[in-house]
This record gives C-alpha cells, sequence and structure tokens, in this order.
C-alpha cells in the first residue's frame, strides 16, 4: 500500500465497499464472539467453500442488537438484505440451504429493526 | 522586573497579589488562615485532605486554597457554615480511620491533627473507627514508622522521592487499603533508606518519628556509676529556642548550662571536633592536591546520611570520600581516650550523649566497629533537638531564664569555622580557611565566603589558593547530588579536566540547619534565619580558623600527634563499601 | 426472483403467538391470487416494534403496518398483488428512530479493512480539514456543532481544543480516553472493535487542530480485541500515509501510538490519565493547570471520549450546521446508550439528543423482561442515578437529567423492575466506587468506605434512622470536598434512591425487610405446608442442611441455619417454597 493523495483518497471513497451483492456479514465484536460468533463465522466459511458458492463471508462490528448475537447479515442478488439473529449451526447451516442457494427467506430469525 | 499583579476578594476584603499566587497564601495577607492539614509550607501541595476548600463565586465547585491560583476578579468565601461543616466531617472522617490514643503518642501536644481537631471544636467520633492493623517498622533505628497512624498526606513520600532522590518510600495499593512502605513491602531497614529523618521533619501526625532515646539518657543521668558527658551540634543552640516561641536565636550559653543542670558532669561543643575534622580533612585535601596521592574531588563526609546514600547510589565514588569520621564520633571517641586519660577516668563508665539536629546520626553510632575505635562504644546515645526540648520540659527547668555558662574547654572550646559546620556550605568554608594556610603557609585577610553561603541548591564557585583556581561546589538536599556526581563521573569517563576539585554534601536541605531531627514546620524562611545566627556566632568569634583554635592545637600537641598521623588514622578515620540499595 | 418480502411478526404479549396463524392466513391469500411466486412471506423473530398488535412489513418498500386484524390481512395482500399504494389506515409511522452517527459504520464494513471505511467516506473529513478549513476554520466548525464531550461531563469539545490551540508549545498532544469503566456501559468498546478508523480519523482531525505531533490512545487492558483492532487500524493509517509524515501529502505530520491501562477505573479521569501514561501512579491531580494548558509532561494536551472522536469525521465533511440539527437546543448530535439490565432486547441505541427514556427503553428496547412495569433506569454508571418510572417521559439530554439528580454519563441505561432493591443498587456502585478509589483524598477514601458500611448495616437488617442522616452528610462533603469526579459523584446512586426511594430505605432500617426480595439477610424462607408434597428435594439440594423433616411429617426450614441462598426456592417444583 502506497501513501495516499487526496486524489487517490477521493478515487477509492467513491468505490464500493461491498463489492458485489452477494455477501454474508457475521458480527465479530466481543459481544457476538462472547455468544459463539467465532464458530459461527468459521462454520459458515467452510460451508461456503466446501459448496464452492460464490458469495464472501465477511466479518464486521456490533451493529447494536446484542441481545440477538449471533448476529448474520446475508445478501443475495434478487433478495433483500436482511439480518439472521440467534444463529447456531443448525440456522447457519439453513442460511446456507435456503437463502444463498434456495433463494428463500429463513423463517423465525430474522431481526429487522425500524432504520 | 515587576510580576503581574491580579485583584481579588476574599471574604469582602480587596486585594491585590502577585499573579499565581495560591488562594491560600493570598488569604495570609489579609490575616485569614483557611485550616490545612496535608499542606506544608516547605513543600508543594498534595491536595489530598480536601480540608483548605473554599467557595469560589461562580464555580459549582469548592476549590482547594492550597493549590488553586488567584485570578482577576475572584470573589472567594473561605468561611461560612456550610464549608465549616463540611471541614468538620472530613476531619472526622480522617479521625475514624486514626488510633484515639493522643495522650501515648510522641506528637502530643504537637501534632498537627491534634492542633486542628481541637481547633474546630469536635467532641464527638461520629463514625465507626477502623484502624490499618499493620506492625510498626522500628528496624533503621532512626526513624519509627507506626502505619496505624498515618493520614497518607504524601509529604514524606514527596520529600523521599522528588527531594532527596533516595525512593525509599513509595504508595502501596490503592483506595482504603493504601499505606506509606518501601516499595517492595520490606522493611525500612532493607531499603535504600538513608535515616535522613526528612520524612519525620514533615510528618504531621505520629506516624513518622524520632526512635526515643530519652530513656536510656535519663536512666544513664540517674546511675551514679555513670559519668555522663554531652556534646551539643552547631545547629542546636540556634533552633532549641523555636521550642519556646523563639526564631533565630543563638542559645549556646544557656544550653551549656541546661546540660549541667541535667545532671551531664561534663558539657563539650561538637564544634570543637569540627575544628579538629578540619584539621584531618584539610591536611587531606592538601596532600590530594599537592602530591595527587589519592584522586580529586575530594568529597565532605561528615554527614552520615550522605554517607549512606554515596555507599547505595554512588559507589564509584568511595575513593572521592574523606575518611574523616563525622564530628560527633571524634568528640565521643577523644572523651573515652584523651579526655579520660587526662582526667583519669575509665572510659566503661563513660556515657556520652551527642544532641544533634538529626536523625541519620542515630544510626551512625553503630555502623560498623570504626564506631567503638575507643574501645568502647565511642557515641553512647543521640538525642536530636525535638527530644531535648521535650526533656527539658520533663525537667522543669526555665530555660529561658537561665544564666549562660561556659563549656569544658578541652573539648568545648571552638573557632568561629567550627559551628559554621551547621549550615550549607559551612564545611566547606572552615575547610578553605585551613586548607589556604596549610597550602600557602598564609593567612587569609578575608575569611568569609559569601559564595558558598545561602540556600540555593547547588552552589557552585571558584576560590583561589596561591594562583591556582580550585574548583568548589556545595550541594544540599540528596537530590542535588545528582548534577554534580554526573558532571565527575562524565569528566572521569572522557578523560576530562575534573570539573570541580572540593565538593560538599550535607543530605539535609540547607545542611545540618535543617535537620530531620529539627523543630516542626521547616521553612526557607526558617532555614536562613537559623544559618543567619550561626554565622553570627562565627563572626563574634575572636578565633575564626580551626587551625588557630589553641585547644586544637594542644590536642595535637598531647596526643594526636599530627593530622593524618597514626594515631588521628586510628580514632578519627573510617572507612566505606559498597551496600545494596534492597536487602531483600 | 421475488419481487416484493412481506416480514410477520406478532408483537402483542398478552396472547399466544399470532404469527405462524397470519403467516398461513398470507400466504393463502397469495396463493389464491397466484402472486406466492412473486411475494415472498417470511416468518421473522424481531421486527423492531413492540407491543404494536400484529406487525407487517413490505420490503423493499419499507412500508409497515401495525396492529393489523385477521380481517385485514387480506386487504394487504390484495393491495400488494395489484400494487396498488400502502394502506393508510394500517400504515404506522414509528415516532421515534434510531440516527446512527458514531455507529454510522459499524456492522456495515469489515473493521480490519481500512478500504471498506474510505469507501463509506472516510478521512474525507479529515481531507476537507486540511486542504479546506485549516485548524482555526475546524475548530469554528466544531463550534458550530456544538458537540460536546461524551465521556460524562458534556463539556464543549471545540472549547477544549480552542484552549489548547491558543497556548504556545514546541509539543502538544492527543489523547483518546478509551478507558472506559463504568459497569454495563460498552459503547467505546463496539465503536473501537467495530469501526476503529472513525475513532483513528477524529483523533488525526483534533490533533491537526490543536497543532499536536504526538497522538495516544488510552486502552483498557480489559478490551484486548479493541486493541488489537486498533493496532490494525494505525498500521493501515500509516501504509496509506494517513499517519507519520506528510499526511496526504501536507506538511501535517502525526505519530500515534496506544498505551494500555492497568486495570484502575479512576484513569480514566483525565490528569489521572495522564499521570498513568506518564509511567507514575495513577492518581488525580488539582485543575488548575487544565490538561489543555499543561497535561502530558507538562505539555498542552487534549483528551476526548472515544465517541466524541467518533463524532468528528462526518461533523466536519458534512459541516457543524448539519450536526447542529440534530439534538435539542443544548445537546446537539446523537447519544450512543449501553442499555441492559431487566430489559428484553439488550444491546446499543445511538438516538438524537432529545428522545425520552421511554422511547429509549420500551419502544426501542421492547421494555422489561418479565413484561412487567419498570421500576426505575439508572443512569450514568456508578456516577449517575435513578430515575423513576414516572419520570420516564423526560427527553433525554445532559441538562435534564442533572435537574433529575443523575447524568448522562457515558451512556450507560440500565433498566430495573420490581425485583430490583433500591437499597442494594446504590450499594453495588458504592462498592465499586470504594474498590476503584485511588485512596489520595481523604473524603473519598475514607467517606466511601463509610458510607458502604451503613449501607451494608442497612441491607443486612442493622440499620438504623441515624445512619440516613450519616449518609447524606457524608455525601455532602464528599461531593464538595473530593479531588477528583470519581469521589464528587460517587454518592450520586445513594442521593438519588434517597430522593425518589427513601421508603424503601425506611422499611430496610425500620421493618427489617426488603420490599424487592433481594437483600439476602432480610429474606425468610418458609415452607407452606399445603403446597409442600414432601418430596425432600430441599433439604438434599440445601447446602447447609438446614432443611430438616421427612416424608410423613413434611419438610421445615431451620432459620438460624439458613444462609438465604435461595437454593430451595429454585428447586422446589411446585413453589412450595414462601420467599418473603
Amino acid at each position: 500500500m502506497a501513501k495516499l493523495t487526496p486524489d487517490e483518497l477521493e478515487k477509492i471513497s467513491k468505490s464500493n465497499h461491498e463489492k458485489s451483492s452477494n455477501w454474508i456479514k457475521v458480527g465479530m465484536s466481543t459481544c457476538g464472539i462472547a455468544a459463539g460468533a467465532g464458530e459461527i463465522f468459521d462454520f459458515l466459511l467452510e460451508e461456503v467453500k466446501k459448496r464452492n458458492l460464490q458469495i464472501e463471508v465477511k466479518k464486521c462490528g456490533c451493529q447494536g442488537n446484542c441481545y440477538a448475537e449471533p448476529l448474520v447479515e446475508v445478501s443475495v442478488e434478487g433478495l433483500p438484505a436482511v439480518t439472521y439473529g440467534k444463529v447456531n449451526k443448525e440456522v447457519a447451516t439453513k442460511i446456507i440451504e435456503k437463502h444463498v442457494i434456495a433463494k428463500m427467506l429463513v423463517n423465525d430469525y430474522i431481526y429487522d429493526s425500524l432504520t | 522586573m515587576t510580576k503581574k499583579t491580579v485583584q481579588a476578594k476574599i471574604n469582602g476584603i480587596l486585594l491585590r497579589v502577585e499573579e499565581g499566587t495560591t488562594i491560600l497564601d493570598a488569604a495570609k495577607k489579609v490575616q485569614i488562615k483557611i485550616p490545612t492539614l496535608c499542606k506544608h509550607p516547605d513543600l508543594p501541595s498534595s491536595a489530598a485532605c480536601g480540608i483548605c476548600i473554599v467557595k469560589i463565586k461562580g464555580a459549582s465547585k469548592m476549590a482547594r486554597a492550597c493549590c488553586t491560583p488567584v485570578e482577576e476578579g475572584m470573589e472567594i468565601i473561605t468561611h461560612d457554615p456550610e464549608i465549616v461543616e463540611i471541614r468538620r466531617t472530613v476531619i472526622e472522617l480522617i479521625l475514624s480511620n486514626h488510633p484515639n490514643d493522643c495522650l501515648k503518642c510522641a506528637r502530643n501536644n504537637d501534632c498537627e491533627l491534634q492542633r486542628l481537631t481541637a481547633d474546630f471544636g469536635i467532641k464527638e467520633e461520629s463514625f465507626s473507627q477502623f484502624l490499618r492493623e499493620l506492625p510498626i517498622d522500628q528496624s533503621t533505628k532512626a526513624v519509627d514508622l507506626d502505619p496505624k497512624k498515618c493520614i497518607l498526606c504524601g509529604r514524606c513520600v514527596h520529600v523521599c522521592q522528588e527531594n532527596q532522590d533516595v525512593w525509599a518510600l513509595s504508595f502501596l495499593e490503592r483506595g482504603i487499603k493504601t499505606r506509606i512502605s518501601p516499595a517492595g513491602d520490606i522493611q525500612l531497614a532493607d531499603s535504600p533508606c538513608v535515616k535522613c529523618g526528612q520524612c519525620a521533619a514533615h510528618c504531621p501526625t505520629g506516624a513518622f518519628v524520632e526512635q526515643d532515646s530519652t530513656l536510656p539518657v535519663w536512666k544513664a543521668l540517674q546511675d551514679p556509676s555513670k559519668y555522663c558527658v554531652v556534646q551539643i551540634a552547631p545547629a542546636v543552640r540556634v533552633s532549641i529556642g523555636e521550642a519556646f516561641g523563639y526564631t533565630g536565636k543563638n542559645f549556646t550559653k544557656k544550653l551549656y548550662a541546661l546540660l549541667r543542670r541535667l545532671g551531664f558532669q561534663a558539657v563539650f561543643d561538637t564544634s570543637f571536633a569540627a575544628d579538629v575534622t578540619i584539621m584531618e580533612e584539610a591536611s587531606e585535601f592538601e596532600q590530594r592536591l599537592l602530591k595527587g596521592n589519592r584522586p580529586l574531588p575530594l568529597i565532605t563526609s561528615c554527614c552520615p546520611s550522605w554517607v549512606d546514600f554515596m555507599e547505595k547510589f554512588y559507589t564509584d565514588m568511595i575513593d572521592h570520600f574523606s575518611s574523616c569520621k563525622s564530628p560527633h564520633e571524634i568528640l565521643g571517641v577523644l572523651s573515652k581516650t584523651y579526655y579520660a586519660q587526662k582526667n583519669k577516668i575509665d572510659p566503661a563508665n563513660i556515657f556520652m550523649t551527642s544532641i544533634m539536629p538529626c536523625t541519620s546520626k542515630k544510626y551512625e553510632i553503630t555502623r560498623n566497629e570504626e564506631m567503638f575505635a575507643s574501645g568502647h562504644q565511642d557515641i553512647d546515645a543521640v538525642l536530636c533537638t525535638r527530644e531535648l526540648s521535650r526533656m527539658i520540659k520533663q525537667a522543669g527547668i526555665d530555660f529561658e531564664s537561665l544564666p549562660e555558662e561556659e563549656s569544658d574547654s578541652i573539648l568545648g572550646e571552638y573557632a568561629g569555622a567550627g559551628v559554621i559546620f551547621g549550615a550549607t556550605g559551612g564545611v566547606m568554608e572552615a575547610a578553605i580557611r585551613t586548607a589556604h594556610y596549610l597550602v600557602t603557609g598564609k593567612e587569609l585577610k578575608n575569611v568569609e565566603f559569601e559564595s558558598v553561603r545561602g540556600i540555593k541548591g547547588i552552589k557552585e564557585t571558584e576560590i583561589d589558593i596561591s594562583g591556582k583556581k580550585i574548583k568548589i561546589a556545595v550541594a544540599h538536599g540528596l537530590g542535588n547530588v545528582e548534577y554534580i556526581l554526573n558532571k565527575v563521573r562524565q569528566a572521569k569517563d572522557n578523560n576530562e579536566e575534573i570539573p570541580y576539585h572540593f565538593i560538599e554534601v550535607m543530605a539535609c536541605p540547607g545542611g545540618c540547619i535543617g535537620g530531620g531531627g529539627q523543630p516542626y514546620m521547616v521553612t526557607d524562611e526558617l532555614r536562613l534565619k537559623r544559618a543567619k545566627a550561626i554565622y553570627q556566632d562565627d563572626s563574634d568569634k575572636k578565633i575564626r580558623c580551626s587551625h588557630q583554635n589553641p585547644y586544637v592545637k594542644r590536642l595535637y600537641k598531647e596526643f594526636l600527634g599530627k593530622p593524618l598521623g597514626e594515631v588521628s588514622e586510628k580514632f578519627l578515620h573510617t572507612h566505606y563499601k559498597p551496600r545494596p540499595l534492597y536487602k531483600k | 426472483m421475488y419481487e416484493k418480502t412481506v416480514l410477520i411478526k406478532d408483537t402483542d404479549l398478552r396472547r399466544e403467538d399470532k404469527t405462524r396463524q397470519a403467516y398461513t392466513q398470507f400466504l393463502d391469500h397469495l396463493r389464491q391470487n397466484d402472486q406466492h411466486s412473486r411475494i415472498q412471506v417470511v416468518r421473522v423473530a424481531d421486527v423492531g416494534l413492540y407491543d404494536k398488535g400484529l406487525v407487517i412489513k413490505v420490503l423493499p418498500d419499507r412500508i409497515t403496518y401495525a396492529n393489523v386484524q385477521d380481517r385485514d390481512l387480506e386487504r394487504i395482500a390484495n393491495s400488494l398483488c395489484e400494487n396498488k399504494e400502502a394502506i393508510k389506515d394500517l400504515v404506522y409511522k414509528p415516532k421515534v428512530k434510531q440516527e446512527k452517527l458514531a455507529l454510522r459504520n459499524c456492522g456495515k464494513i469489515d473493521p480490519e479493512n481500512i478500504n471498506e471505511y474510505i469507501a463509506c467516506g472516510g478521512y474525507l473529513g479529515l481531507k476537507r480539514a486540511i486542504f479546506e478549513l485549516g485548524a482555526e476554520k475546524v475548530i469554528e466548525e466544531v463550534k458550530t456543532g456544538a458537540i460536546r464531550g461524551r465521556g460524562g461531563a458534556g463539556y464543549p469539545t471545540w472549547l477544549k481544543w480552542n484552549f489548547a490551540c491558543k497556548v504556545s508549545s514546541e509539543q502538544k498532544f492527543v489523547i483518546c480516553n478509551a478507558d472506559e469503566g463504568d459497569p454495563g456501559a460498552y459503547m467505546d468498546r463496539s465503536i473501537l472493535e467495530g469501526d476503529p478508523h472513525s475513532v483513528l480519523e477524529g483523533l488525526i482531525v483534533a490533533a491537526f487542530a490543536v497543532g499536536a505531533s504526538r497522538a495516544y490512545f488510552y486502552v483498557r487492558a480489559e478490551y484486548p480485541l479493541a486493541v488489537e483492532r486498533i493496532e490494525k487500524a494505525i498500521k493501515a493509517a500509516y501504509d496509506y500515509g494517513l499517519l507519520g509524515k506528510n499526511i496526504l501529502g501536507s506538511s501535517f505530520c502525526l505519530d500515534a501510538e496506544i498505551r494500555l491501562g492497568a486495570g484502575a477505573f479512576v484513569c480514566g479521569e483525565e490528569t489521572a490519565l495522564i499521570s498513568s501514561i506518564e509511567g507514575r501512579r495513577g492518581t488525580p491531580h488539582p485543575r488548575p493547570p487544565y490538561p489543555s494548558i499543561k497535561g502530558l509532561w507538562g505539555k498542552p494536551t487534549v483528551i476526548n471520549n472515544v465517541e466524541t472522536l467518533a463524532n468528528i469525521p462526518q461533523l466536519i465533511s458534512k459541516g457543524g450546521k448539519w450536526f447542529a440539527q440534530i439534538g435539542t437546543e443544548t445537546s446537539k448530535g446523537t447519544k450512543v446508550f449501553a442499555v441492559t439490565g431487566k430489559v428484553k432486547n439488550s444491546g446499543l441505541v445511538e438516538i438524537a439528543m432529545g428522545a425520552t427514556l421511554r422511547e429509549i427503553v420500551v419502544d426501542l428496547c421492547g421494555g422489561t423482561l418479565s413484561g412487567g412495569p419498570i421500576k426505575a433506569i439508572q443512569t450514568g454508571g456508578p456516577s449517575g442515578g435513578v430515575i423513576p418510572q414516572e419520570l420516564l417521559d423526560t427527553p433525554v439530554d445532559y441538562e435534564n437529567l442533572q435537574k433529575l439528580g443523575s447524568i448522562m454519563g457515558s451512556g450507560g441505561m440500565i433498566v430495573m423492575d420490581e425485583d430490583d432493591c433500591m437499597v442494594d443498587i446504590p450499594k453495588f456502585y458504592l462498592g465499586f466506587c470504594v474498590d476503584e478509589s485511588c485512596g489520595k483524598c481523604a473524603p473519598c477514601r475514607i467517606g466511601g468506605f463509610q458510607m458502604l458500611n451503613y449501607l451494608k448495616k442497612i441491607t443486612e437488617g442493622r440499620g438504623e434512622l441515624n445512619d440516613l442522616i450519616h449518609l447524606k452528610r457524608i455525601s455532602y462533603a464528599m461531593q464538595k470536598a473530593s479531588l477528583c469526579g470519581l469521589g464528587q459523584t460517587a454518592s450520586n446512586p445513594v442521593l438519588s434512591t434517597l430522593k425518589y426511594f427513601e421508603n424503601e430505605y425506611i422499611e430496610h432500617i425500620v421493618n427489617k425487610r426488603c420490599p424487592a426480595g433481594k437483600c439476602n439477610h432480610l429474606i425468610t424462607y418458609k415452607v407452606i405446608e399445603d403446597k409442600c408434597k414432601r418430596c425432600g428435594l430441599c433439604s438434599t439440594n440445601c447446602p447447609v442442611n438446614a432443611i430438616s423433616g421427612d416424608k410423613e411429617k413434611g419438610y421445615s426450614i431451620i432459620q438460624e441455619k439458613c444462609i438465604k441462598c435461595g437454593r430451595c426456592f429454585e428447586v422446589c417444583k411446585f413453589k412450595a417454597i414462601y420467599k418473603k
């Protein structure tokens, strides 16, 4: 990484931080990790690799709904981006199989706040 | 250059003070005494106790008067029912964590906490008592630490760390468990402590007190088999009066009378021994300067705390130290040899008491076997000025009205040079007066050297001895040692010319007159007053130089032979060795 | 793919959950109109609304219907099938919404990827500060925005920066205070873990504004993940030339490093923090001199809280006027609150100043866990007080909370219900302050300890009415005579609970009774004979063998032996243990 000039900074700022519309974000701050997000993150990564899915698994910070950790936000093209909460391995598997592969939202685990 | 001033109101009274003046000091100018506890006039504020709080108009919080500077237009209230009630509560809280045994405490009647409590008329214990259950540390044989009585004002830690640079004391733990102790929670004797007693001299309560030697002295005085002799240090004579309301007054001759009344059979003066010290030390200097048999600079060694400090922190300077003992030890050994022989007294029966401004000398008297050079313990007990004040009251003597008497001149008659040992720069000045004579064979026309006098922490100057420039450094307060000795170390490391030929160090700020055993509440103003009285004693004397003292001459003729001679070496000199900073 | 998505959740707490039923009904309607492959229906766990009946949300239009009755389901389904407009009489417009300024990127970006931060507008604030504004105009912008310190004191940030800027000194420092110590507060931790660059950018801007050459992050050692993420952020910034020499090619140079705390709450106080960085004992020192004039190593030093700094980049890039539009007259911007305790949805809430406590705790966080009434909300950590239920409609800002006897503090909000004892809560906080007191000044060191003793006396059934007088007296002395904020505010929880819940204190003292059933010494456990099935489970579980009896005679608790651990109460399947 070379030192940025102001123009180069502008250029990066105009890029999209979400490189594609297919991504999975796992909340990996202390609240999430304490609830088990670390294992869920690893699990999702493994599943994506195993099934050769074209979707990036990333970590992100705490978005505030700490009571519902582990939180996993999923965006798949053609579906609205939603956040799943209290995700365990079972729910994570459903996310992969139902949401990512079958393109259907998983019931009973979505946490949708007002903003 | 005039400093900027600010105008403010205190309790409705208008006043103008220099910018930066604290509210506490400003209030004094209009005769208002804001109560304080942790603040000592000699030290910067630690802002710990919270008693000096005052109200400032427009501010929501109360401010501490000891550390808040007066600002333009400030309106301050120092006393009103609300403020007084808060102060009372804080005092009561402090008392709830302090033992109730004033009657048995060494500071009874001379305790800052006691005075404050009495001033506030506190008669009830509103809160339940709880004490720090920790044992008393008496390991140094000079100063005792009683953690139960400590109110955590922090004065001792500041003095030991910042002023004296010894770092034997620090705060341990936090909150209600906070206490003061050497780092590592060890005994003081196992720590870097040099026994200078500055902690005791600044302590507001009975937490740090000098180890009591009055009992053994009373016992000896009442023992008919003991021949009791006593010596007084230069610094004691100008400060003993403070117990009776006199500052800067020289009570030498009354002290001689007093000591005889107490029952001492011979009254000597440490100033005489100081003259002897000069004979030895100036000769040492002459030898090192002219013959180069041992390295320069020569460093004075009459202060036992300084010696201890050097043995711990500057072991590379051991070779530079004068091997001469401190004056009171010299007088001790002479009393049990020269004096005893001359008066046909069995030295085993002689009980020698030193009255010193010092706590360190209590430890010095058993420092090593050389303190037993006479064949017996050369000094049996050391009393500090504060202990003597208490003994005077106990003995029921009306000190102020005593007639003036003379000392036993054989070991009591002194030259002006001997008495100025009590002030910083005094040893150096005394040494120059004699060194000049020894080196050039000529007497000085002017024996006074202003350049080494005064309370500046480090004094550097040059003296001309027959064309040769002699570079001199005088330091007082161990915190000022680093600068001087670093210069010496640097010169030695780089093979450069030595920055000084002769160095005097006194551990206590101001020299001995600011000693750890001196009356409480010392300030620079008081130090200057005490020093002034000492220099006055010197200028009043007909004989100003140690080598001109006829009794000193007689001593050498009859007993010692010559300075640095065999007899002198046996009785008057000592050796040094490196000591560890921490023994555990 | 699906054109629309419908989320369904029944938020009515009092009746049986209708979510599944509504879901099936709605899906049926869609199937009947053959729209089920165009519109997907999902049962969700949470819709961000509480106690608003059946809620239906339509995405991506972001329409929310609340209090939907059975008959409305068909209407909504039809309006979607026919692509009609939203049904106005069912639409719910929430009064209160979170507004994420400090938390803008948390949960959205990878905190360890600087490019993602920049792609969200990161470091454009710094660019504007250096190339468009200059130091003085930056301070002007902050003044216009009127942002106040988020660490608790609420001091105007621009003033602090201005003082330091105006002093001439060959070296100045800026410090980010990340020693968040209030129990229950973790806003700063989340910001540092979720978006460390926002804080770093704010710190660099602060350094630029005052003319500092060195920046420090003072992070408590108990936040290892935050430390790790800040370290990565600093390194990435250095790599991109956003730290170090000639930042973004300008003449501005700044070095940054992390210093760890060592387990002392008091080191969150500015002068104690400075002492700690200097390697000395972490105790406060009298002010004046203020750190802005004479701080770290005697040089002008600006210390700002994490949340304050996280707000700065946006304030600079969007302008102070934009920031000042949010919030109330005296308290601009938003505040992050950590809502915890007996609340359904504990977590972080960021909302514009001026929202009421009820809006935050009930509307956004779902109210109490049990569904019962809120007894009080504790704000401001150990320096704060309690706000009782009747005052929950107070708009939250610095001044309002102070008027009620509490403070905003760093943003901790602890929800309490009937099972929380208003004498036990201040005892906990006071115990915390006594533990964390540095011990330097007598009022806090001894006063706090004596106050704690009185509270222990009261909660153990040995209290006297005089104790309340002593408590008030010592509180007052501590407030006025303590050296730092810890001692000055340690008595707030006590004074606040005495103000609003004095009856609970009296109950403890006079009747030796704890109304909330919390204080162990004042609880009595007894066997309710007619409910007792004589199974003996309580007796076998009692750790001190205080329950005697057998199958025939039944069981009883020997009061003198009972240590009030509550084990019998927990294990009894028949609710036959009486606890009062």
